[in-house]
């Protein structure tokens, strides 16, 4: 070839012409690095607090103790369409995965073990079998439940408002929850190092638990209660509690984790410094542990629903017998691979829910932890977090109609709620020598010199206007007290009333102002046991006056200043 | 992959008794030359193959579909939640944190294994010290590792570089000792009749011959990080591409799961064609063999 006279950018042309272009692409990427490389959405963003109470309440007019529903569960559940997708044969097996958990020792004992049997409740009286399988892995029986493989999808209340979006996809995968088995009860804790002493200190501390499971909706919903912003406490995730607690033990730097028993009690047995902040030995009526059957085999099969209820029931009858509850334990452990021992070991860690239980959270409308409640606070604390962009209301998985049939029926009526906590009196300076669990700090707009939480408005004369609230949102703030003290249905609930120091020093006398806000705690204390049949010696009402400003650093600030104080403390007998 | 580079032209076929006619005629030759179009739709199809297979199960109403959208979605509802996977979920962040993570695990990992590997594949004695704890190690369920490298290491980046490190030496030791291994003996024996110390034999003979094929290792051993990052990042979930697929498991959407798949996929695509022409580059009379 000859040789061609060179045309072109010379070497050192090129370099700076490659310098050059790579400039432009990389101010291009910076320029639109909001595009390329997004920081995401902020998930833990201030949640607005006065959101929290704004969670409707139910039935505000009937101030009754027990309100049940009037509709028709069929007609709010999501129709199911299509060709039924789930496997069903001649020997009629309901598939029903389960976790390692105490709670399920009544199907346990129903069933006689977890292989379906002829002998099993099931069978002798439904005339179905049960094949109970360990699944621990929610992912793992969320997959089986949608892929029909199996019936019965297990899972706590605030799991399902994680899965329920997804599933209702598919119409016949669409969730129906027909009966709680049990509260966790001691089963889940949050363990604390050094010096917390409530929730509201773990403000600015590191918390680690597993994301999307109990512990998370635990601890977010007791942040929110003590007025802490979920986003001023450093959040580590994991996705096991089993990590969760591994991870607190290991790093020094993590304040506190939320996790489940045995760890959270061996934890500080095993660990200085540390201890347990709250269980839900406490919060008895938080997390409650269901089972959902898809809606397409609840459709076909309703006699085989009915027959699970009922036999789960029928399973807590058997359990009263020592010897039949032995045997339940053997099975237990049997087939979770456990000693019988370890299995005991966890009987304390949940309650059963029986008949009228089941009636209180499915039925009654005024119960202050019943599923709607527990449904819509759960749906709003994962809302507030960024969780879940569309919620699913609670009607549409809430089903009690096979619990309204076995009422009618009578089968259960023996079962009767024997589990409610029961107080003795006592007294504020006596509970209040121990720190609280959390203090929720409530605003009731009252009319001056008034202790009546429904005061009305008043003219310009002074003469009280009907059928008008002095502070119209008075239903929604008592609303967001009750759902708090019925979640810890058996700890010991403080109301501490605080007037403004605005008559200070101008003759006005302490003990009358003291009067005024113990007449205000006793009113808010009233107003709850009446309208959500709370037992009245669960509460203390103390007047504190002026004496304790809401904000130290602003004593003047007399809205702040008008308060009552709601703190739980722990039972006095543990 | 497909490193598909057209064989030399040949010229007429040799005159020699070869292998029968069978073998050069049909559809399917043995070693016949493809022209590099060819190669490509030829890995096309079987893709595009899936592709449409993926949209005939999921075609339809969601009740009639043949698999359910719970779970699997349908192609276009996966293409559909790109733009909340990476607005809402910030995957390119994420991303980046997981590969910084898989670098630094394959960097920690590679310092490491590569002298161990070296050594073992030069000296039968070192060899014979350290074979019972690789061999332990190929057979070691990594998963029940996680709960070990968190005491040891703690919840932060340290503990997630660290499960990468040791995941990726597992699998590196072997693969580096096999390298050196397969220098044949005729070097050594003239670098020795030349005079070679035993230092010269391994870093003027051992070491060079066998780079490429360490390369190959390396290259192949990068991709093994991938399949590892969802056990790396199951705690302190939230950064990381494998927290958006523990995310989306337990919440949704189910969408994203299949979307991430498909980006550590291409991810993993593009950096291995960058191994491989790094390798080209590195070692240009090896390309040719290939």
């Amino acid at each position: 070839m000859e040789e061609q006279p060179k045309v072109g950018p010379t070497g050192l042309g090129k370099l700076v012409l490659f310098v050059f272009v790579l400039a432009c692409l990389g101010g291009a990427a910076y320029y639109f690095r909001g595009l390329i490389a997004p920081s995401g959405r902020d998930s833990t963003g201030p949640v607005n607090m006065d959101e929290f109470k704004k969670v409707e309440a139910p039935d505000t007019k009937g101030i009754t103790t027990v309100s049940e529903y009037k509709y028709v569960p069929g007609e709010k559940l999501p129709p199911v369409k299509g060709v039924s997708a789930y496997k069903w044969g001649a020997d009629k097996v309901v598939n029903f995965p389960i976790n390692v958990w105490i709670g399920w020792l009544p199907i346990v004992a129903a069933n006689g073990g977890f292989s379906p049997n002829p002998d099993s409740i099931f069978a002798k009286k439904y005339g179905f079998k049960v094949n109970l399988k360990l699944i621990d892995d929610p992912v793992v029986a969320r997959d089986a439940f949608a892929a029909g493989e199996s019936h019965v999808l297990w899972g706590t209340l605030d799991m399902m408002v994680l899965f329920a979006p997804d599933l209702m996809k598919d119409s016949r995968s669409a969730p129906r929850i027909f009966q709680q088995v049990d509260w966790s009860s001691g089963g889940d804790g949050i363990v604390v190092r050094g010096a917390i002493g409530s929730v509201a200190d773990l403000k600015g501390k590191t918390i680690v638990y597993a994301q999307n499971s109990p512990s998370q909706y635990f601890i977010n919903n007791l942040l929110l209660n003590a007025g802490v912003q979920p986003s001023a406490v450093k959040h580590k995730f994991t996705a096991t509690a089993f990590e969760a607690a591994a991870a607190f033990v290991a790093d020094k730097s993590i304040d506190a984790c939320v996790s489940w028993a045995p760890d959270i009690y061996n934890i500080p047995d095993k660990v200085k410094g540390t201890r347990v902040l709250t269980t839900t030995a406490e919060a008895n009526k938080l997390i409650a542990d269901v089972w959902a059957a898809r809606a397409d085999f609840a459709k076909d099969h309703p006699e085989v629903v009915k027959g699970l209820v009922a036999g789960i029931f029928d399973g807590m009858d058997r359990l009263q017998d020592a010897t039949q509850r032995e045997k339940a334990y053997a099975w237990m452990a049997e087939g979770y691979g456990m000693q019988a021992d370890e299995v005991k070991a966890m009987a304390q860690d949940a309650h059963s829910t029986n008949f009228s239980e089941n009636k209180a959270f499915f039925l009654n409308a005024n119960d202050p932890a019943n599923f709607e409640r527990t449904w819509k606070n759960v749906t709003f604390v994962y809302r507030e977090l960024g969780l879940i962009d569309t919620p699913v209301r609670f009607d549409e998985v809430m089903d009690f109609s096979v619990l309204q049939e076995l009422d009618k029926a009578g089968g259960f009526a023996h079962q009767k709620d024997e589990s409610r906590a029961s107080f003795t009196p006592t007294s504020y300076k006596k509970i209040s020598a121990e720190s609280p669990i959390l203090t929720q700090t409530i605003r009731i707009n009252f009319y001056p010199n008034s202790a009546n939480v429904y005061e009305p408005q008043h003219d310009e004369s002074g003469k009280p206007v009907a059928n008008t609230l002095y502070d119209p949102s008075v239903a929604a703030t008592l609303e967001k007290v009750a759902r708090l003290v019925g979640q810890y249905e058996r700890a010991v609930v403080a109301v501490v009333g605080h007037t403004d120091s605005s008559m200070k020093g101008k003759g006005t006398r302490f003990e009358d102002v003291k009067a005024l806000s113990n007449d205000r705690a006793e009113a808010v204390k009233q107003a709850l046991v009446k309208k959500y049949n709370f037992d009245p010696n669960k509460f203390t009402v103390e007047g504190k006056g002026w004496d304790e400003p809401a904000n130290a650093d602003d004593p003047m600030n007399q809205a702040l200043n008008r308060r009552v104080e709601v703190s739980v403390y722990p039972p006095e007998s543990k | 992959m497909t490193t598909a580079a057209p064989a030399p032209a040949g010229g007429p076929a040799p005159v020699r008794p070869g292998p029968p006619a069978s073998a050069h005629a049909g559809f399917l030759r043995i070693r016949e030359p493809l022209a590099a179009w060819k190669a490509v739709v030829l890995g096309l199809l079987p893709v595009l193959a899936l592709l449409v297979l993926w949209m005939i199960v999921t075609t339809g109403a969601a009740e009639e579909r043949v698999i359910s959208p719970t779970i699997l979605p349908s192609p276009g509802e996966v293409v559909a939640s790109f733009p909340l996977l990476w607005f809402d979920r910030a995957v390119t962040r994420n991303l980046a944190v997981s590969f910084t993570r898989v670098v630094e695990g394959f960097a920690l990992a590679v310092a490491v294994s590569f002298p161990l590997g070296v050594l073992m594949g030069a000296f039968t004695k070192v060899k014979a010290a350290f074979t019972p704890l690789t061999v332990f190690g190929a057979y070691l369920p990594i998963p029940t590792l996680v709960p070990l490298t968190l005491s040891l290491f703690g919840t932060a980046e340290l503990q997630k570089v660290m499960f990468l490190a040791l995941a990726f030496s597992i699998y590196l030791v072997p693969l580096f000792v096999a390298a050196v291994d397969a220098v044949d003996d005729t070097y050594l024996k003239t670098a020795y009749t030349l005079g070679a110390t035993r230092g010269q034999a391994v870093s003027r003979v051992l070491l060079p011959i066998s780079w490429p094929d360490i390369w190959q290792a390396m290259r192949l051993g990068f991709g093994v990080g991938w399949s590892y990052i969802l056990l790396a990042e199951m705690v302190d979930v939230g950064r990381g591409i494998g927290g958006i697929i523990i995310t989306s498991q337990r919440r949704g959407p189910r969408e994203h799961i299949y979307l991430v798949l498909v980006i550590i996929v291409a991810v993993a695509f593009l950096t291995d064609k960058l191994w491989a022409a790094v390798g080209r580059f590195l070692f240009p009379h090896r390309a040719g063999k290939r």
